[in-house]
């Protein structure tokens, strides 16, 4: 130990291990950093700062200014009930050496307890520490990890070694990792594998410096660094520039302990290949970043990151290494695409026959059959010709039997799309393949062309409600077929194409496709797709509300996706208007007395006209109904949503008067009941707009 | 072309180096198989009964769907790897395993290496296991596996494996790009020396026309289900559990069902139904080789 007194001191912890897998490493640092912390604060150890650090064999801590000694601290037992019986209370009193006068009797939340505190001193620091280690180790949880040897403890990769310094002092101690396995606590860790060198820290303040003296950056972000630094000044001489791709580089940052930045070239002769075909071989199976001039054309170079340290004879072996792997990549990619090119749609069409879409769902080739016939009907609502609509439909899938799309599942759709171009499809027909993919979830771009949006949304209609019909809908956290994204999508698709089709018009063909007449599983659909479109339109909107009046309406079924938004936009928009907080009080007053009177069912209500009294019931009678026609006249018409609502802020002065001068709670029950009816009229067809009485004040 | 890295010697080289580490020099087996894990030194060895083994042995093997007719430069339906298995899984494998190339003429710092994420699963052997693909200069030249399943027992204690893709390997050291160039003896060819295609391309074009068109699929029907019958009755009377013939059956089996497969006449729905019965076979079998058949 150090000789000269001092309350605080630095400390670094580091878990050197076999190679961890580059999507792991970030949120390991997170962790480490949050498990030490809680350790240290159920401890009442304070401390000032901290560092992490993570690649893929350090993962480490530094911890500043921690305090050497824990504080004094009370520590308290729970004893018996107080009227638990003596036996009990002695039983406490003599496993802990107590007197009944060292306790105190406390109240808590399930009655009065007998208690015993007592302060005890604070240990040193030093000593806690092994414990507080295993515990960290104990407590990670990692993706996805495993044993090794006759270890017990799991990992995401074998777990080395332990470095942990406390005021440049190595801690005495180990950590259990199997039965009788055990990591000593060590003042060393390992260089690079280049120079394979046990690294001894004798200070805590050298550990970075030390590690990249021996060719290991520890920090991730200064590796990052490196990478895009290195990689624009190399490129930037001769007007080049990286196609970004951070999730790449986030990995790659995972992969190397020594980012060495290199450029390769690409044989000219692959250089026909269409452009996602090569930087995806590149990218999954290589992890190349793809270079582009300044017109953003690919060209045929290649940026790496290797793990090693700069070096010209090495550097030009792994150099021509790797063009010769990627060499073999491309060809492989460009003897498929020739295959491809040399096939027809009909060919992999009559391969999709034997391609299940899902059990008892049919086969890829009854999708594409039931996407066409979809299609069809929906393509004049998105200004699409119909022959395309069909045509896109029934091409769409052929790709997914293609040899380029057996090898590169993520190139699905844009093969498709290539092929197309090539047999002289339809331009619209090439981009919508490309696109009806899209959007891959909820903050993913839509696909821009309108035959695209409505293969999306065919598409994806086809699968909900074939999995919904075969009672398959997602439930609690699981929706293995996703099915949630699959129903944002559709309703972000109507919602961007403001398209005028309801529910029921987007469903029923579908549902007929697969002979499905169930009310049940339609009505599941209907709320399903209710919850997504809820979701999407607070979300733009923040008035939750508002939504929810417009979309709780019993037609709301059959009200095209369209007007839905036209009309939660238009009540919005009048909620700042005095008179429609006056109408919207109004209607709470009459929803509140027809609730008060149980009268708030759906049945519709004869109202007896001989049994009017005065001249506001009959006003009120009419107002209903001629609203009630409105609604049936300018309900589905996009621009009337205002109309509607300026009408129904007309109703204020006539409900006023009908309170002011009528009283519906009348002697006579027959009278009583035909004014209740004459409200509940009113409501119901007022409910038909929204159900006014959700929108908050 | 030196004698020191002909795809024999670097045969030679990786079994004197692992003979070294202590490791049993084993033959292939004697079945078609699609890994050099199905040999029974690595699926049955691991699950005991000693806690220590530790084997070598080259194992080609077979993955009907894979013929290219001898037209592709990287591809085969036959090729070669060079498997250790040991058990348990050293501290200093990864060391070992570096080591090991440098025995084969590829000093690691001479190369990038990577050890990338590549987690292992084998569904017909019902095993899995962590580990990574090896890369050297962006070529995946073996594969790292740490053994945590098989037969869906746990692998205790953990045993690594390593898997040496030879013609890949090769491939890398000799800087060949066509796996047919391949030299395999290091002679010259005016003396009678030989190439991977002077031994192998007559091979692939046959076999991958018998993969792909001529084998009989009544006949593979019936053979697999003969295997699976086979194995029942090893396994069935309590008295005379025969492991070994029963895992056997296993792996015939499972060859049959890759054959099967290529000629496209499984369907997906089927598909999976098969690899369940080919796992159920490997279970059974890896159990009654730990004698917990009937427990």
């Amino acid at each position: 130990m150090n000789n000269v007194e001092k309350s605080r001191g630095n400390l670094l912890l580091e878990f050197f291990s076999e190679e961890i897998p580059a999507r792991m490493q970030l949120n390991s640092e997170i962790q480490l950093q949050n498990l030490f912390v809680k350790s240290l604060t159920q401890r009442d150890i304070a401390f000032e700062s901290f560092k992490t650090f993570s690649g893929p064999r350090h993962l480490s801590i530094i911890i500043k200014s921690i305090e050497l000694e824990q504080k004094d601290h009370e520590i308290e037992k729970k004893g018996p009930r107080f009227d638990a019986n003596q036996k009990a209370i002695d039983g406490f009193l003599k496993s802990n050496q107590l007197k009944i006068d060292e306790t105190i009797i406390k109240e808590t939340n399930n009655g009065k307890f007998y208690f015993h505190s007592q302060m005890v001193k604070g240990q040193k620091t030093y000593e806690i520490l092994p414990e507080i280690i295993s515990e960290i180790v104990n407590g990670f949880v990692w993706p996805k990890s495993q044993r090794w040897a006759n270890t017990d403890l799991k990992w995401a990769r074998p777990l080395r070694n332990i470095v942990l310094l406390l005021n440049d002092d190595v801690v005495k101690g180990k950590v259990e990792i199997g039965k009788n396995v055990f990591l000593n606590f060590n003042n060393f860790t390992f260089s690079h594998r280049y120079n394979d060198k046990k690294i001894v820290i004798n200070k805590i303040e050298n550990y970075e410096q030390l590690l990249e003296e021996n060719f290991v950056t520890l920090d991730r972000n200064k590796r990052l660094d490196k990478i895009v630094n290195d990689s624009s000044s190399l490129l930037d001489k001769e007007k080049l520039k990286l196609v970004n791709d951070n999730s790449l580089l986030e990995e790659v940052v995972g992969l190397v302990e020594y980012p060495n930045i290199l450029i390769g070239s690409i044989s000219k002769e692959f250089m026909k290949l269409p452009r996602e075909v090569l930087s995806t071989a590149m990218r999954v199976h290589q992890k190349y970043f793809s270079i582009t001039d300044k017109e953003n054309n690919l060209v045929s170079k290649f940026l790496f990151v290797a793990n090693s340290i700069k070096e010209k004879e090495r550097d030009f072996r792994v150099i021509e290494g790797n063009e010769r792997v990627l060499k073999a990549r491309l060809s492989d990619a460009s003897y498929f695409f020739e295959n491809d090119i040399a096939n027809t749609f009909e060919n992999w069409n009559e391969k999709l026959k034997y391609v299940l879409f899902y059990e008892s769902l049919g086969s890829l080739n009854d999708k594409i059959i039931r996407m066409a016939n979809i299609s069809k009907i929906f393509a004049e609502e998105f200004g699409v010709k119909s022959e395309l609509a069909k045509q896109a439909a029934i091409l769409s899938k052929a790709d997914l039997v293609s040899e380029m799309v057996m090898e590169f599942p993520e190139l699905q759709g844009i093969m498709g799309g290539h092929y197309a171009k090539i047999k002289n499809e339809h331009e619209e027909v090439t981009k919508a393949i490309i696109e009806h993919y899209k959007p891959k979830g909820i903050s993913d771009n839509l696909p821009e062309t309108k035959l695209g949006s409505l293969l999306s949304m065919v598409d994806k209609i086809d699968t909900l409600v074939g999995f919904f019909s075969i009672k398959k809908k997602p439930t609690g956290s699981k929706d293995p077929f996703a099915l949630r994204r699959n129903s944002f999508s559709i309703v972000q698709i109507l919602i961007n194409f403001k398209i005028n089709l309801s529910l029921n018009e987007l469903l029923e063909p579908s549902l007929k496709e697969y002979g499905c007449s169930s009310q049940s599983i339609k009505q599941n659909l209907i709320d399903f797709m209710i919850d997504k479109l809820k979701y999407i339109f607070s979300n733009k909107n923040n008035r939750i509300d508002v939504v929810n009046s417009v979309l709780n309406t019993t037609i709301v079924n059959d009200i095209p996706i369209k007007i839905i938004s036209r009309r939660i936009d238009s009540i919005i928009k009048f909620t700042k208007n005095n008179d429609f907080k006056i109408f919207l009080a109004n209607y709470k007053r009459i929803n509140n007395i027809l609730k008060s009177e149980k009268f708030s069912n759906n049945a519709v209500f004869q109202v007896n006209k001989k049994l009017f009294e005065t001249i506001e019931e009959q006003n009120i009678y009419k107002l209903s109904n001629s609203f009630s026609k409105e609604i049936i006249k300018k309900g589905i018409c996009e621009k009337s949503q205002d109309t509607l609502i300026n009408y129904l802020i007309k109703m204020n002065e006539p409900i006023s008067l009908f309170f002011d001068n009528v009283i519906v709670n009348h002697y006579d029950y027959n009278i009583r009941i035909n004014r209740l009816n004459l409200l509940k009229n009113l409501h119901n067809s007022i409910s038909k707009f929204s159900i006014f009485h959700l929108i908050e004040d | 072309m030196s004698v020191y890295n002909s795809f024999q010697k670097i045969i030679t080289s990786l079994q004197s180096f692992w003979i070294d580490q202590g490791c049993v020099l084993l033959q292939p087996y004697d079945l078609e198989v699609g890994a050099g894990t199905f040999h029974p030194a690595t699926v049955l060895r691991v699950l005991g009964p000693d806690p220590i083994w530790k084997a070598a042995y080259v194992q080609p093997c077979r993955r009907p769907t894979d013929g290219r007719y001898g037209e592709n430069p990287n591809r085969l339906q036959h090729y070669y790897q060079f498997q250790v298995i040991i058990q348990p899984s050293p501290e200093d494998i990864q060391n070992l395993y570096l080591e090991s190339l440098k025995f084969i003429g590829l000093n690691p710092k001479d190369h990038d290496i990577r050890f990338v994420e590549d987690d292992w699963e084998s569904p017909t052997l019902g095993a899995s296991g962590l580990g990574w693909e090896i890369w050297c200069d962006g070529m995946e030249i073996s594969q790292f596996t740490y053994f945590q399943q098989v037969g869906g027992i746990e692998v205790k204690p953990v045993a690594s494996e390593i898997t040496y893709g030879l013609e890949r390997l090769a491939m890398f050291i000799q800087k060949i790009e066509n796996v047919y160039d391949l030299d395999w003896d290091g002679i010259d060819k005016k003396k009678g020396g030989k190439t991977y295609g002077d031994i192998f391309l007559q091979q692939e074009k046959e076999f991958s026309k018998y993969n792909f068109e001529k084998s009989q699929t009544s006949s593979l029907f019936k053979q697999f289900n003969d295997a699976e019958t086979e194995c029942k009755n090893l396994l069935h009377d309590k008295k005379n559990i025969l492991a070994l013939p029963a895992y056997h059956q296993c792996i015939k089996a499972s060859h049959i069902f890759n054959l099967l497969d290529a000629r496209g006449v499984i369907s997906v729905s089927e598909r999976q139904s098969y690899i369940l019965r080919v796992r159920n076979m490997a279970r059974s079998s890896c159990l009654a080789w730990m004698g917990k058949l009937n427990e």
